[in-house]
This record gives C-alpha cells, sequence and structure tokens, in this order.
C-alpha cells in the first residue's frame, strides 16, 4: 500500500469529506447545545451574581435546596401545570374534532385547513397584544360572552381575576396553536388505510361504530403524539405570560417557569439559581421526550 | 416529491344518507364555520381597528365597519412615538437575522445530512446520535448559559449575538439526514463516474433534487425566529438592534402608545408572514406535518 501513502483511497476520501461535511454542524452543537448545557449544570452548582466581579462561589446543591424551599419556584411550577394541563387537554380534543370534521367534508377541506392555522403564523407577541385588547374590559371578549349570556355590562376581568388572567393566556395560546394541531390530525386520519373501514362497513358497522372502533384505535399513534407535542410546547411558553404581565396583569397566577428563569436571570441577576431552574425543567421535559420516544417505538412495533 | 395536499377521502367517518346522517352533517359543517369565525375574529379585530380613530377601538358595541376610516395609525406605527422609525428599521432586523439563519440553518444541515447519510465514515453513528441528542433539549433551559457564553465572545447586543445561536437546528439536520437516507445512490454515482468531485455533487445533485425539504425548512425556520422574543430580550440592549417582537415589547410600554397605533404596528407585523403564508401554504401545511414526523 506504499504507493497509496500520497494518493488517498476512494473510501478514505469519500470518509474524509463526510467529515468536512458535518464539521460545521459538530462544531456547532459542541458550542452551542452541548457545552451551555453542561455550562449550566456547573453554573447551578455556584452562586454567581452577573453584576458582582467577585468569581462564581461554588456552593454544592445549595441552589436546589433554596430551589425546593422557593415558594415562588413551586408556584411557577403550578402555573406553568395549570397552564399545560388547561391549554393541552382542549387542544387535543377540540384539534382531533375539527380534523375529524375536515376530513369528513368533501369540499372545502383546504379552506378550513387555512383558516384555521392563520393564527399560528401571526407572532406570538402580536397576538397577545391584540388579545390584550379583546380581553379589556371595554373590549369584543367582554361583549361577545355577555351576549351569549344574554346579560349586560358585566366585567369579567380577563386580565385581573388571578382564574380569569390563566383562563386568558390559555385562550390566547389555544387559538395560536389550534390549527397546527388540527393538520397533523388530518394527515393521521388520512394515513388510516382505507380498505380497513370498508372492511368494517360491509360488515355493517355504522359511522360511529366505525369512528369508536376503527378510526380512534388506529388514530392512536397520532393522538399521544400530538399529546405530547401540545404538553412540551405548552411549558415552553413565554411571550404571552410575559406581555400580559408587563401590561399589568397579576403576576403569580401566570408566572410560568421560564419567565421565573428569565425574571431571575436578568432582573435578580442569580444566574447559578436560574440555571439551576433550567436544569429542573430540562429533567422534567427529558422525561417527557422520554415518554415520547417511548410512544414512537409502540408505534413501530 | 409532491406538494399537493390531496383531498382527504375516507379518512374520517363519511355521515350516511339517513336522517340521523344529515343532520349530523349539517351539524358538522355549523361546527366548523362557527369555529373558522371565532378562529378568525382577531384576525379581522386587528385589521379593522387599524384603520380607526383610537377612541373607537375600545368602545362598546365595537363597530366592525371603521367610521371614518383613517390611515394616521400607521403613520404613527412606522413613525413611532418618537419620531425615529425605528419599527421600519425593527421589521428590517428581523427579516435580516431570520433570514440569515433559515438560510444557514438549510445549507449546514443539508451538508450534515449528506455526510452523515452518503458519505459514510467511521463514527458517523456517534455523531448522528449526539447531535439528536441536543434536538431534546428545548432552547428555554439553555438560553441562560447560552446567554453567558455569548456575553464572553463579546456578542451581547451585535447581530452576531442574535444569529449565531442558531445558526442550525437539530431538528434541521433530523430532517435532512431522514430526507436523504432515500435519496438515490445511482444518482450520486452517476455523478462521480462522470468525475464530479463530492463538493460539485452536493450542490449539482444533491440540492436540486431537495429543494422542496429545504424548502419546508427554511420557512419553518424563518417563522420560528421571526417568532422569537426571549433571545432577543436577553441580548440586545440598544434600539437600533431591536427585532420587529421586541419591538413591539417596547413600544406597547411607551407612555404614548395609543390603541390606534399599537393596534397598527400589530396588523404591520402579521402582513409579511400572512403573505408568505398564503402563497405558500403547501409549505406550511406540509411542514407541519413535517415537524410531526421529526418529532417522531
Amino acid at each position: 500500500m506504499a504507493r497509496n501513502s500520497a494518493r488517498l483511497t476512494v473510501g478514505t476520501r469519500r470518509a474524509l469529506w463526510g467529515w468536512a461535511f458535518v464539521v460545521p454542524a459538530l462544531a456547532f452543537f459542541g458550542l452551542f447545545a452541548f457545552y451551555p448545557i453542561v455550562n449550566a449544570f456547573v453554573l447551578s452548582l455556584h452562586r454567581k451574581n452577573v453584576l458582582s466581579l467577585q468569581p462564581p462561589r461554588f456552593v454544592g446543591f445549595q441552589n436546589y435546596v433554596d430551589l425546593w424551599n422557593s415558594a415562588q419556584f413551586w408556584n411557577s411550577w403550578k402555573a406553568t401545570g395549570i397552564f399545560t394541563v388547561s391549554t393541552a387537554v382542549p387542544l387535543v380534543l377540540v384539534s382531533l374534532l375539527l380534523a375529524t370534521l375536515i376530513v369528513s367534508r368533501l369540499r372545502l377541506q383546504r379552506f378550513f385547513q387555512m383558516a384555521l392555522y392563520t393564527p399560528a403564523v401571526i407572532p406570538g407577541v402580536v397576538a397577545a397584544a391584540i388579545w390584550l385588547m379583546l380581553l379589556d374590559p371595554r373590549g369584543i371578549a367582554n361583549q361577545w360572552v355577555n351576549f351569549v349570556l344574554g346579560v349586560s355590562g358585566v366585567d369579567h376581568k380577563w386580565l385581573a381575576s388571578p382564574d380569569m388572567v390563566r383562563l386568558s393566556t390559555v385562550l390566547v395560546y389555544f387559538w395560536g396553536k389550534l390549527g397546527f394541531f388540527t393538520i397533523i390530525f388530518i394527515a393521521g386520519l388520512g394515513g388510516i388505510p382505507t380498505s380497513v373501514k370498508e372492511a368494517a362497513r360491509v360488515d355493517g358497522a355504522t359511522g360511529a361504530q366505525l369512528y369508536r372502533y376503527i378510526t380512534l384505535p388506529l388514530l392512536k399513534p397520532t393522538t399521544l403524539l400530538v399529546s405530547i407535542m401540545a404538553m412540551i410546547f405548552c411549558m415552553r411558553t413565554f411571550s404571552t405570560q410575559y406581555l400580559f404581565t408587563q401590561s399589568g396583569a397579576p403576576r403569580e397566577p401566570i408566572n410560568v417557569v421560564t419567565l421565573g428563569i428569565y425574571t431571575t436571570a436578568i432582573r435578580d441577576y442569580q444566574i447559578g439559581l436560574a440555571s439551576a431552574m433550567s436544569i429542573v425543567l430540562l429533567v422534567v421535559m427529558f422525561v417527557l421526550a422520554f415518554l415520547q420516544f417511548r410512544v414512537s417505538r409502540t408505534q413501530d412495533g | 416529491m409532491a406538494l399537493q395536499t390531496q383531498q382527504i377521502h375516507g379518512g374520517g367517518t363519511r355521515f350516511r344518507r339517513t336522517p340521523l346522517g344529515v343532520v349530523a352533517n349539517l351539524l358538522g359543517w355549523a361546527l366548523l364555520i362557527v369555529a373558522v369565525l371565532l378562529v378568525l375574529t382577531p384576525v379581522a379585530f386587528m385589521f379593522v381597528a387599524s384603520f380607526m380613530p383610537a377612541r373607537d377601538i375600545l368602545k362598546m358595541p365595537f363597530s366592525w365597519w371603521p367610521d371614518p376610516i383613517i390611515f394616521e395609525n400607521f403613520w404613527h406605527a412606522i413613525r413611532g412615538n418618537d419620531g425615529r422609525f425605528i419599527f421600519p428599521r425593527a421589521l428590517l432586523n428581523s427579516v435580516f437575522v431570520s433570514g440569515t439563519i433559515a438560510a444557514t440553518t438549510v445549507l449546514f444541515s443539508t451538508m450534515a445530512g449528506y455526510g452523515l447519510t452518503k458519505l459514510r465514515f467511521r463514527g458517523a453513528g456517534i455523531v448522528f446520535l449526539f447531535i439528536l441528542s441536543t434536538l431534546m433539549i428545548p432552547f428555554e433551559t439553555v438560553m441562560i448559559p447560552l446567554y453567558v457564553v455569548i456575553t464572553n465572545l463579546g456578542m451581547q447586543n451585535s447581530y452576531a449575538g442574535l444569529i449565531v445561536p442558531f445558526l442550525l437546528s437539530a431538528f434541521g439536520v433530523f430532517l435532512m439526514r431522514q430526507s436523504l437516507l432515500s435519496f438515490p445512490d445511482e444518482l450520486l454515482d452517476a455523478a462521480r463516474i462522470d468525475g464530479a468531485s463530492e463538493p460539485g455533487i452536493f450542490f449539482r445533485v444533491v440540492v436540486p433534487n431537495l429543494w422542496p425539504v429545504m424548502a419546508v425548512l427554511a420557512i419553518l425556520t424563518f417563522e420560528s425566529q421571526w417568532d422569537n422574543l426571549i433571545w432577543p430580550l436577553l441580548v440586545v440592549q440598544s434600539s437600533e438592534l431591536r427585532t420587529m417582537p421586541l419591538y413591539v415589547v417596547t413600544f406597547m410600554e411607551e407612555k404614548s402608545t395609543n390603541e390606534g397605533a399599537m393596534v397598527a404596528v400589530a396588523a404591520i407585523s402579521s402582513i409579511p408572514m400572512l403573505i408568505i403564508f398564503f402563497t405558500l401554504s403547501q409549505y406550511f401545511i406540509r411542514g407541519a406535518n413535517v415537524f410531526s414526523a421529526g418529532k417522531e
């Protein structure tokens, strides 16, 4: 093989090109994904104030202990939990219903898909700003709800009472993501083989039976996937809550974890504590992602 | 790689021609129409209100026909409260930042996907696993350490600081790898026999055949960056560097902002994405599905 020392073999050359194509990605993920995560963990073991010139002081797991004892931290998980459950569950159910209705139409399928998806292309901050006006005491939300309830002049305190503020953030998020999940369900419904249904129909199944015993079971992988995606999306919510608190809504009921991390790092300058909060969030999401992979494996099997 | 969203028949349950079936069918139409109306109300409100005098926007009852129709709100929005025209600048910043990120994400993801699938080298599996593992890291959990990294690199409050952390996405690499797995090797071998170099093959054979997926990735990336508030909020201090979401937030907080100007800012900020959506809706609908496929 001495004569090849100058000229590389085809296989080696190709492998080298392979590395050349992958190196930018590898360097990037090393520096901007992997390193920050390791660094987050290291920082979470230190006490570090951004403004002070003192080097970070090693405090072991003290930040985590502090979080455990912090009422505010538990409150932010409560806020995230309430938001996630009360947004994700209706999202999955309503988008499934809408998708089912849309695929059973013989016309206008595309119109409905596009109309429902439109809010998803409205930027999150813009959506929050618009909803702040709709939910204003003098806004359309009060006008319409009062019209439906047949009363007049009642203020439902969308942005003032703790429970209503929660509901308002849920509404904004639900509105923005509904079309996205509807489209995924439509694809899932389209993936169910027609032959199975025809067979059931020949056997005399009614429409409702067909849906209950054929469509829903076969759609289960999509439903699980959408549920977990919706859950993870909701846990990451930030802009709505940020804008709402900035415009004077009560902070406590909507002080979600991401908002807590931001405030701890940027307002309170506690980088170590914020990192510990990030690590906790990561672990929780990791468990959810693990669930997701379990689901997709069952799906293959 | 047909992009037409096919009419899906038999996917759902079609209603039979019994009296009950007819009622169910009509109920379905009614529900869908109500849902669409409700969903589009905030969008319609935004555009209608942007032509109204500010004092009419929160008038009870809301009038869906502006009277008089005025354009001052848009002028106020573009000029800003201080007359410094920061808003157009913020829009351009967003176009620049999101556009750059979309371009680099597509380029580097496709490159990595090609290297991982078609130029098999020892360790490719581990490299892919490494990249895949970062897919599960949500941005919100790394933003604080990332902020520290960017600050240490001296990039805070700069375009570089806005762009660099998003040059590439694990989702992009994953998506392009999946698409390239089914790419025919014969095409590549034919080009190699013709004496093409690997970069030549990449740009002349792979890219032209893969552009529909690349377009989907570009749109998804652009859209998510166009919407990014939290990162600019962390790294940007000077008003010239504000992106659109950051501008919307700060504009809302300014004392002399009235409802008219606010709603006009909202409308103008929404228009670019709405136009892209209505012209390229196929890609968006495909994008939503690709996204779910990527998550699997």
